[in-house]
């Protein structure tokens, strides 16, 4: 090992006498034994790591890199520390930036000085009517309920399209699981809380919605937030109706993948970005995840996505697609099967489709269904089915009933007769609502005829001449692709706006003891801009036409009556007091 | 013949009396000597937990454990993607779509947790009480099973029954079911629609009465009353200093709201203390503007360590730096506490001095769903701008009937002492199993009093081998590794319940014996406790156990007999 050493040695003093020869002038007389004595130095650490396993190995590196280029050597040692100090501060970056130094006693008075806002702004006086507008339902939940001193009022409010909820055959079956398992099912899916119901039930919704294999959370809220980040991860893209519900917005925020937002059910602006960015993405090595995302009975708007359109568009442009059934599952197609039976495409086309159990089905969670690896994938890395305990057993199998009552009462046309009665009852309340407010200057519908919720708004004139913005909230989301650094302000238009909508509520309700409800969005969660609220009637198969028929002959009365004294901003700003005594 | 189906089979009819079948739910208490009352003495500091630490080998053989079964994983891949290339079609480009997950993100579970799939999941049927009845199975194909229709009665200790409440007969399934005739099966609606039935106010008026806040709010699932709780109480000026073991959906839930988050180490006060000062003095990043309010989040009894929170500790840092606190009961709540009702009962400090107090029904009521509790001011605001408000189911009715009859119960309203045995039962039996296995010399983490008992397994290779050798024992439990808890620390998590008797967990405590000593699981240093030498590690006979134990579990300081 000397002669390496030496050899060393060597090039060193070389190296330093061409450097002196050329600089003697500049260079004082001590540089040559300053270096002399370096290069000792070097040369005595470098042979101790000949002692460490695989030295030689690094040594020997050092030693031909070295002659070769010292250059070289000294960068790599330089890059060598760079790395290091890199790793060991990676950690404590961000703080180490823009981090002040304090002594102790500064701090203690810091924060002795700080004073932090209240946990929560308290409610301000001008939404508290909105607490006091909340019903309250004692007893029953059907079609028709008891609320605040109210006897037998019409229900138009509830999700329970189908008014399973009142069906002895379905209490029954909840009453055989409970009598068996009890109510809850204490624990997690994966963790000895699926019971025979639920498995069941999963077996049952792959069969009715023709798919590979389904899977059920607990609750309809957090379904799309867990299922969306389980696939779209930073770096996948997916291209979304700007009209979607919160709970896909928020699990959009949550995955962080990449945005880009159609115009509402937009196809040929749906068309033009999925032709822009296809250039990019056929470069694209390896090709990453991509999903179109839409909603199929839109919550917020009660119009249909373009289904048909959408599909067309995902399979030329090799898109997935998500559909959120949540509201079209147990009310639109033939035997409730959704949006998809209704116009007659195959399920297989959708590749997530997730829905609600707590709507239709009288029961309560969600489920996802889909081909096999998806739904297995979530088994494992959904966070809301991985770390929630299971739906209750008797909801699993209330759910499994209800798919029963809905396929197994078939009519002659191969229609579900509790799907058909719906459609016929929301074609007889769309239709001849339709007919009445033709000729209204305040509202209009706006919700598709087989939505069975009918959504009413007040018509772009009137608002305009109440000087109402065309949309709440903001578009920071639609502008950047990230949602808003702030949270939405209370607006003062959107509560006079709602608040007219309660008091034709309210008429209505004390004049033919029907109630019919609001869309009641929370405007400082809301990501995407707000449209205005509407009027919302939710059509139940257990109201009878006759029923029906009184509301629509008090509709225009009720509106009219409400809207023709509030005909400028000043006559709205005029509510104030009563907002404030509701 | 038996014939194998890939569906689920149908449970076979019961026909054991009535009176058989309910005690195989809840045990009958068998002496009055079997109860304690949980309780934190007053004034004293609660001791940090001790974590034992097993022999250096055993870390090494399990690094060595994981190390073979990625390289063995990887060498099946490898080949498996030339030989066999169907079986991973889900995992590359196929007609111009990426793949549903990437090789990478899925290899642990492909290679390694696909190895042990029968030990999770394991569908059940009837009512997770004392016993759980588990369908047999076998493994058919890659993911699927093959059921014969029999089942296998396991001793339950995997079930989040605490007290007990998981009975299909009794006084709450009577309620339970009365709410189903009177209100229906399904809320039919967000509450803040038509939702809201006077049930529902009575629940809440029933919860917020017995976690001593002014009142609350239900949410029909545990993960979401967390998930969206945060979106109504920070926003980006905001920082939340969360417990870094603190649950998934608590973590969701502050990045939902785009609160700004830091973390502490578990249970550490004096790492809380330092943060909480270099935040507010440092404020905002960037712009060094004081936070507009900071929020502690923890948890009361953490689920995968059975670490209780040191609330009167923090409850004095909250004070002192002006923070708001916020407690995720889940686990602590109906299952500690004289009164069973959550930390601050069992460390007897007033519930007014935690501004948000969370919790599920899940875990000791036998129902589901969430809770917040609070001042009257907040939880109005919530009933306006809480997410699950407007935009989600609201809690269904029979829920809502377990809840109100299983709190009654506990309170004493209903069926009167009945609550206090379950409440003292649940207390005996925690401290009882966990002392038990202390003593054989087990390493066991957590609080003397939780009902949430972790066994360390570290090796990889011994969680299957516990679970499935236990299961022919007919004992059920649940064994969690990796993402749940760090990867060298596979542990098995033994939740105890009133439900069961002494009798019970003596045939616990010796089948634990016979595994621990045939898959080597005794590695306890004795540090934790348990040992009557010191510095000896505990290794008793379990003769010597079952002798002792009872009179043991009721000294104060568990296991610590010098």
């Amino acid at each position: 090992m000397t002669s390496a050493v030496e050899v060393i040695y060597t090039a060193t003093t070389t190296t330093t006498t061409t450097t002196t020869t050329t600089t003697t002038t500049t260079v004082p007389p001590t540089w040559d034994l300053v270096s002399q004595k370096l290069a000792d130095n070097f040369v005595y650490y470098l042979n101790s790591l000949d002692k460490l396993p695989g030295g030689q190995i690094i040594l020997r590196y050092i030693k031909s890199s070295y002659q070769d280029d010292p250059i070289r050597s000294l960068f790599e040692l330089a890059l060598f520390i760079f790395a290091i100090h890199y790793f060991l501060s990676s950690k404590k970056r961000e703080n180490k930036s823009d981090f002040v130094k304090f002594s102790k006693r500064e701090i203690d008075e810091l924060c002795e000085e700080w004073v932090p806002e209240p946990l929560i702004d308290e409610i301000n006086p001008y939404e508290k009517w909105q607490l006091d507008a909340i019903p309250e339902v004692k007893g029953h939940n059907g079609s028709h309920i008891n609320i605040d001193g109210r006897q037998e009022v019409i229900n138009l409010a509830s999700n329970d399209f189908l008014n399973l909820n009142e069906s002895k055959s379905i209490k029954l079956a909840a009453n055989q699981v409970i009598n068996n398992s009890g109510v809850g099912a204490c624990g997690p899916p994966n963790f000895y809380g699926t019971q025979d119901v639920h498995v069941r039930l999963e077996e049952d919704l792959a069969k009715y919605l023709d798919g590979e294999q389904s899977i059920l959370y607990g609750q309809d809220y957090v379904t799309a937030g867990s299922v969306i980040p389980a696939f779209l991860k930073r770096g996948d893209l997916c291209v979304v109706d700007s009209g979607v519900n919160l709970a896909i917005q928020k699990a959009l925020i949550i995955s962080r993948c990449d945005i880009e937002w159609y115009d509402h059910n937009d196809i040929i602006h749906l068309e033009q970005i999925l032709s822009e960015i296809k250039p990019v993405l056929d470069k694209q090595k390896p090709i990453k995840r991509r999903f179109i995302v839409t909603e199929a009975l839109f919550a917020n708007t009660g119009d249909l996505a373009n289904l048909k359109s959408i599909v067309e568009l995902k399979n030329k442009y090799k898109y997935r697609l998500f559909l959120d059934e949540s509201l079209s599952i147990g009310t639109l197609g033939k035997t409730g099967r959704g949006l998809v039976e209704h116009f007659n495409i195959p399920r297989t086309e959708i590749s997530i489709s997730i829905g609600s159990l707590a709507n239709a089905f009288a029961s309560s969670g969600a489920f996802c269904v889909g081909v096999n690896p998806m739904v297995h994938h979530q088994r494992i890395q959904s966070n809301a089915y991985v770390f929630s305990a299971s739906l209750p057993p008797y909801s699993a199998k209330v759910a499994s009933e209800a798919i029963k009552e809905i396929t197994e009462n078939i009519n002659s046309n191969g229609e579900s007769i509790l799907i058909n009665s719906l459609h016929e009852k929301s074609y007889f309340v769309y239709d001849n609502l339709l007919k009445k407010l033709s000729n209204s200057k305040y509202v209009e519908i706006i919700s598709d005829r087989n939505s069975p919720i009918i959504h009413i708004s007040l018509t772009n004139n009137y608002r305009d001449s109440l000087n109402l913005p065309q949309l709440y909230g903001n578009s920071e989301i639609l502008i950047r692709g990230k949602p808003a650094k702030y949270v939405n302000p209370f607006d003062d238009y959107y509560n006079f706006e709602s608040f007219l909508l309660q008091k034709i509520i309210d008429f209505i309700l004390q004049n033919t003891n029907i109630l019919i409800t609001r869309s009641k969005n929370q405007i400082e969660h809301e990501n995407l801009p707000l449209i205005n609220p509407h009027l919302l009637i939710h059509i139940n198969n257990g109201v009878s036409i006759n029923e029906y028929q009184k509301l629509i002959d008090i509709f225009d009365i009720a509106i009219n009556k409400v809207l023709q004294s509030i005909n400028t901003e000043n006559d709205l700003f005029e509510l104030t007091n009563e907002i404030l005594n509701y | 013949m038996v014939t194998l189906s890939p569906y689920i089979p149908n449970a076979l009819p019961d026909d054991r009396p009535a009176e058989e079948l309910a005690e195989l739910e809840y045990g009958k208490l068998t002496s009055e000597k079997y109860l304690y009352v949980s309780k934190h003495p007053l004034g004293e500091p609660l001791p940090l937990p001790i974590d034992d630490e097993p022999p250096y080998i055993i870390y090494i053989a399990t690094y060595i454990s994981y190390l073979i079964l990625i390289i063995i994983g990887h060498i099946r891949d490898f080949f498996g993607k030339i030989f066999k290339p169907s079986e991973y079609a889900d995992l590359i480009e196929k007609d111009g779509y990426a793949p549903w997950y990437d090789g990478f993100e899925s290899f642990y579970v492909r290679r390694l947790k696909t190895r042990i799939d029968d030990c999770f999941a394991r569908p059940i049927h009837g009512a997770p009480g004392r016993y759980i009845k588990c369908f047999n199975r076998i493994r058919h194909g890659k993911t699927g099973y093959l059921y014969d229709g029999t089942s296998n009665e396991c001793l339950n200790l995997s079930s989040y029954n605490y007290l007990g409440f998981a009975q299909s007969h009794g006084v709450c399934t009577d309620f339970a079911l009365k709410c189903v005739e009177d209100y229906g099966t399904s809320g039919c609606s967000p509450r803040s629609y038509i939702g809201t039935t006077d049930l529902h106010k009575e629940c809440e008026r029933v919860i917020a009465d017995f976690v001593g806040k002014e009142d609350a709010i239900i949410v029909s699932q545990g993960y979401g009353t967390n998930a969206n709780l945060f979106a109504s109480i920070a926003d980006p000026k905001t920082l939340v200093i969360s417990d870094e073991l603190n649950h998934a959906s608590i973590r969701f839930g502050i990045r939902l709201s785009g609160a700004s988050v830091k973390v502490f180490k578990h249970n550490d006060m004096n790492d809380l203390e330092k943060l909480i000062r270099t935040q507010i003095a440092q404020g905002q990043p960037k712009t060094h503007r004081p936070w507009k309010k900071i929020i502690i989040a923890v948890e009361g009894l953490y689920s995968m360590e059975g670490n209780m929170v040191n609330l009167p500790k923090i409850l004095e840092l909250k004070e002192k730096y002006k923070c708001y606190l916020f407690v995720d009961e889940a686990h602590s709540i109906g299952a500690l506490g004289p009164e069973g009702r959550g930390v601050c009962d069992y460390f007897q400090v007033e519930p007014s001095r935690v501004d948000i107090l969370m919790g599920t029904f899940t875990k000791s009521f036998g129902a589901t769903g969430g809770y917040i509790a609070a001042d009257k001011e907040i939880i109005d605001k919530f009933r306006l701008n809480y997410i699950t408000q407007n935009y989600s189911e609201c809690v269904p009715p029979p829920v809502l009937g377990q809840i109100i009859s299983s709190l009654s119960v506990i309170k004493g309203t209903l069926n009167p002492g009945e609550g206090k045995e379950r409440l003292e039962r649940i207390a005996f039996n925690s401290r009882y199993l966990r002392l038990g296995l202390k003593k054989l010399g087990f390493i066991v983490y957590g609080a003397d009093d939780s009902p949430v008992i972790p066994l360390l397994l570290f090796l990889p290779a011994k969680m299957p081998a516990l679970s499935r050798m236990l299961y022919d024992m007919k004992i059920a439990v649940v064994i969690v590794s990796y993402p749940a808890t760090p990867l060298i620390s596979a542990r098995a998590r033994l939740c105890v319940s009133s439900a069961l008797t002494k009798e019970d967990l003596d045939y616990v405590l010796r089948k634990f014996d016979e595994l621990g000593d045939l898959i080597f699981l005794k590695f306890s240093s004795g540090i934790a406790g348990g040992s009557k030498i010191p510095g000896q590690p505990p290794r008793w006979s379990i003769e010597d156990v079952l002798a002792t134990n009872v009179e043991d579990t009721k000294m104060p300081k568990l296991g610590q007999f010098y």
